[in-house]
């Protein structure tokens, strides 16, 4: 079973919903409704299964626009700020989230993925 | 002119059913659920069986953080609001008043639990609302959309009376026109078991376990833990009749007092019981020759009957051996925990629901196993009996001293 059905069938059981089609491109927070209450059973359910120490505002993207004045008020450029501080995305993954920002929050999937590719020790 | 209070929906889920003629058909049967317990030989119980409280909410992703007993209660609400056909206005407004217990399945929560540490590792981040007593009210607020001046009672065995009762002022004061009352509570798992086992209240008599529960017997050993739940939607007549709603009776009077003494035995001589229950009588100014049935709390512990019979004959007075030809002027006396079990903080609400469904029927139900009455003046119903009793006085007595009595008149209003 790959990293995406897994967490497919933990968020199938965390919002209660059968049959959930799920994509690496899906928005967690924009199309499944996940509220936060959701994302906390999410962070217990990944590091009980993936033996991960999740750092909950880096899996979420939580933190980001917060990161995002950070880089302003220090004048630096942003695509490179948030690069530093989320090691699991790609460059590319970087500016996808930064032209998509208007659309509401911009957690996707494969994000989640990226995350526990990178950290799971499984 | 004095507001008056009707019930206008009913839901139950009960080991007898989960509807009035469901539950009928199985009284009128001598068909109960009682059984031993799965990991106690020495213990009966009685379940519910096939319950899926998915059923009711649909899916949800609450459920999760709901106990058994959590989920007996919400789904006896939706029950109730799915069958009254209010609309989402008037919900919208209505208050929600609830009796619950705690959530004492420490077993089934924390199998792992050792020496204080819980290494385990799929407990949910918010396992904690398991265990708050108002997470039920809750969820069900959440799924029905209500939004009104809300109770969750935790006042033991006689919580959902209680909150019930409270209900009840809330709309005779004017504060409410509509309201959701009831409650819901399983404690027969081990923790719970263990904890009644422990305070010596269970009954461990040998035999059949259909035999166990055998309130005001001479032989009596203790109660039999139920589960399950009911709901109730309180309206304002005027409210219920605008909007056609279906009447099923009209609560009248409600008394609450507090004994202040043990923790968990009832006063020996029954004082505070008895005021609760004469409270409740005057509120609805009625006289005690005005009560057809009693539904007492009848637990089939020692103590509570023994106190819960003299306190019936002494504001009844002392019936006659056979009730005479042409009926008594003293009340019937029912034990619905002979046919459910004891559903701990649910069952005043749960009894409710069952005494309704048979004055609906006309017909009131035996006390089960009651061979040697432990008063030979009291009228105990012996056997199933057609009539059309119409005045019925709820009793439930809590640990902690928890004394509650609604007076409740069946069938349309006058």
């Amino acid at each position: 079973m790959d990293v995406l059905e897994e967490i497919t069938i933990i968020l199938a059981e965390i919002l209660d919903m059968e049959g959930l089609e799920i994509t690496p491109e899906t928005y967690l927070i924009r199309e499944l409704g996940a509220e936060s209450i959701d994302l906390l059973e999410l962070s217990v359910a990944i590091n009980s299964r993936f033996n991960i120490e999740v750092n909950d505002d880096e899996l979420f993207l939580r933190t980001l626009r917060i990161h995002l004045r950070a880089a302003e008020m220090e004048g630096r450029d942003a695509a490179g700020y948030l690069a530093e501080k989320y090691p699991v995305l790609t460059v590319s993954r970087v500016g996808e989230i930064l032209a998509d920002m208007g659309g509401g929050p911009v957690l996707r999937m494969k994000d989640i993925i990226s995350y526990i590719t990178c950290y799971g020790k499984n | 002119m004095a507001r008056r209070v009707v019930i206008t929906s009913i839901g139950v889920v009960s080991s007898l059913g989960a509807s009035s003629p469901e539950i009928i058909a199985n009284i009128r049967q001598d068909r109960t659920a009682f059984a031993k317990a799965p990991f106690d030989e020495d213990i009966a119980v009685c379940p519910v069986s096939k319950f899926e409280v998915r059923n009711y909410t649909g899916p949800s992703k609450e459920r999760r953080y709901l106990n058994r007993g959590a989920q007996f209660s919400v789904a006896a609400a939706l029950g109730a609001v799915k069958n009254s056909g209010i609309n989402h206005d008037s919900l919208k407004k209505a208050g929600l008043f609830v009796g619950a217990g705690p959530n004492l399945d420490i077993g089934g929560e924390f199998p792992d639990i050792r020496g204080g540490a819980m290494d385990r590792q799929d407990l949910m981040a918010l396992w904690i609302l398991r265990f708050l007593p108002n997470t039920a009210a809750a969820v069900r607020a959440d799924l029905l959309g209500i939004h009104g001046e809300n109770l969750t009672v935790g006042g033991a065995c006689a919580a959902s009376l209680q909150a019930m009762g409270e209900a009840f002022r809330k709309i005779k004061d004017g504060y409410l026109d509509v309201a959701l009352t009831g409650g819901g509570d399983s404690r027969l798992h081990p923790g719970g078991i263990l904890a009644y086992k422990k305070a010596q209240a269970l009954s461990r008599r040998a035999g059949a376990p259909d035999g166990a529960s055998r309130p005001f017997d001479e032989e009596r050993a203790g109660f039999v833990p139920g589960e399950g739940g009911a709901f109730f939607l309180l309206e304002e007549l005027e409210h219920a009749r605008r909007r056609g709603g279906s009447i099923h009776g009209e609560i009248c009077g409600f008394g609450s007092t507090f004994g202040g003494g043990g923790l968990t035995a009832p006063d020996p001589e029954g004082k505070h019981e008895e005021e609760a229950v004469r409270k409740a009588m005057a509120e609805a100014s009625l006289e005690p020759s005005q009560i057809d049935v009693v539904s007492a709390h009848g637990t089939g512990t020692q103590l509570n009957d023994h106190m819960e019979a003299a306190l019936i004959v002494r504001i009844f007075g002392s019936a006659n051996t056979v009730p005479l030809p042409g009926g008594s002027d003293k009340p019937s006396v029912i034990a619905l925990k002979s046919w459910i079990g004891h559903i701990a903080a649910a069952c005043g609400a749960v009894e409710l629901a069952v005494a309704l469904a048979c004055l609906e029927d006309n017909y009131l139900p035996p006390v089960r196993n009651l061979i040697k009455p432990c008063r030979p003046d009291i009228h105990f119903v012996r056997e199933g009996t057609r009539c059309a009793p119409r005045t019925l006085l709820m009793e439930n007595f809590g640990f902690g001293g928890q004394n509650c009595a609604l007076v409740v008149k069946s069938g349309a209003v006058r």
